[in-house]
């Protein structure tokens, strides 16, 4: 039983490590910035994921797993959350995302200017 | 403030937590890692996550100047206050020995005091440098650079 | 097993520093820094020593970064060109000071001895002495807070006077100004 889990920590982690490197090497190799944040949320989710598999197998049920637990819900919401935040920031910036034909993406929802901008638009 | 949702709910529902940590690795420094530098820091980090999504004029409602003014002070005095408490009670500057009954409930109740300084001054200077910095703008006083 | 990644992580951090050092755009200096501060602290945390590593986590990779961002948004955010002036002399004299230092490591106690002088005078008497006088398990926190309490408590001025210091120079709070109050108060003069 201890093999059994000792080698299933072993797969889990270095799985996590092969996903992590995948999504390096696509955030190097992809053309645009949409897709290399595409290719970046693959380290948040997947390979902390398996590698918090691999962690939860050694630990056993004692409190260390409650406290990995906590912290991979704590990730998970922060992550997209992240990247929700980035997208925002470069489409108000004004870049819009390639495209194959070269048209210009139709975005529906025009995300806001910030707080204090919008206030002196208001104001002047 | 309409199409920030996605951020305000996730930062309303993560910054309560954020703080409560900030507390437990404050008063957890005793038993594990942690103690006043880092609470006071992440502390701090709760505050700066809300000035980033609801605008620095929110923050300075919620923590007015004044206060930060107040905590930044309160921390060093407890600190300093706790060392000449160890004076007036007979023994030397900062010594913890004199502070209770026995010797170890002196040291627990004077590291427990000493800390909370600690995390008080170092949260309320983070929070004061970031809404000072955050606060200004491009045109404030000097001419930008050309 | 543990050389190999201490090793690995000084090699990521010296990559770190050196493009730090080569780029130009400022936001991605910001953000070299913040990584050059969290593999700091992976390799505190490989050498056993996590309270040291929690606040270079949480101050360098998180506070200090956002700090930064927020100055860059105040000034420009490429660097000025640097004058190729002095360069080559400046190259050579940095060489050498290195050489120098390396040099003058190489007499110091190998890492983690233990008969190295370092371990033998307080060092011990506080790890011995730590349970039965002050009864905390953790005995960083009891050098720092009480072994060593005058050192924190400057420490803890250090950072009074740091945040005294931003507030003389930057002054008090003030709201957001309207435009066109901005535009008619716009003086020519610059600080010095």
């Amino acid at each position: 039983m201890e093999m059994v889990l000792f080698v299933l920590s072993w797969v889990s982690i270095i799985a996590g490590g092969v996903f992590c490197i995948i999504g390096a090497f696509g955030m190097l190799k992809m053309p645009d910035v949409f897709t290399r944040l595409h290719a970046a949320s693959l380290i948040d989710t997947l390979g902390i994921g398996l590698i918090f598999l691999g962690l939860a197998f050694q630990a056993g049920f004692t409190l260390v797993l409650a406290k990995l637990a906590m912290v991979l819900v704590f990730v998970f919401f922060t992550s997209p959350t992240g990247t929700h935040a980035l997208c925002r920031a470069i489409l108000s910036d004004g870049m819009q995302p390639e495209t194959i034909d070269g048209s210009r993406a139709v975005l529906v929802d025009e995300p806001e200017t910030s707080p204090d901008e919008a206030d002196e638009a208001e104001e002047v | 403030m309409h199409g920030k949702i996605i951020l305000r709910v996730v930062s309303k529902f993560l910054i309560p937590y954020i703080l409560l940590f900030a507390l437990y690795v404050q008063w957890h420094g005793d038993f594990g890692p942690g103690g006043g530098f880092q609470a006071g820091v992440i502390f701090a980090a709760g505050f700066v996550l809300y000035a980033l999504i609801f605008g620095v004029d929110t923050v300075r409602t919620v923590v007015p100047p004044a206060a930060t003014r107040i905590c930044l002070v309160v921390g060093v005095l407890l600190y300093s206050g706790v060392g000449v408490a160890g004076m007036l009670l007979g023994a030397n500057f900062l010594d913890y020995n004199v502070l209770a009954s026995t010797p170890t409930g002196g040291q627990h109740i004077g590291i427990l005091l000493v800390e909370a300084g600690v995390g008080i001054t170092v949260a309320s200077a983070m929070i004061t440098i970031f809404c000072t910095f955050a606060g200004r703008r491009r045109d404030d006083g000097e001419d930008p650079v050309a | 097993m543990e050389d190999v990644i201490i090793i690995s992580l000084l090699l990521f951090m010296a990559i770190a520093a050196i493009s730090i050092a080569r780029m130009h755009n400022l936001f991605a200096v910001v953000m070299m820094t913040g990584l050059f501060s969290l593999l700091g602290a992976a390799a505190y945390v490989v050498m056993d020593a996590v309270d040291v590593a929690f606040t270079e986590a949480a101050v360098g990779a998180g506070v200090s970064t956002v700090l930064m961002l927020g100055t860059l948004a105040l000034t420009t955010s490429e660097e000025k060109p640097a004058s190729p002036k002095h360069a080559r002399s400046a190259f050579v004299l940095v060489v050498i000071t290195g050489a120098i230092l390396v040099y003058g490591t190489l007499d110091m106690p190998s890492y983690g001895d233990p008969n190295a002088p370092m371990h033998h005078h307080v060092a011990n008497r506080y790890l011995e002495a730590s349970e039965k006088e002050i009864g905390l398990p953790n005995v960083v926190t009891s050098v720092l807070a009480s072994y060593r309490g005058y050192d924190t408590l400057g420490e803890t001025f250090v950072i009074f006077t740091a945040a005294c210091g931003v507030l003389a120079i930057l002054g008090r709070s003030r709201r957001p100004r309207r435009r066109d109050e901005a535009e008619t108060d716009n003086k020519p003069e610059v600080d010095a």
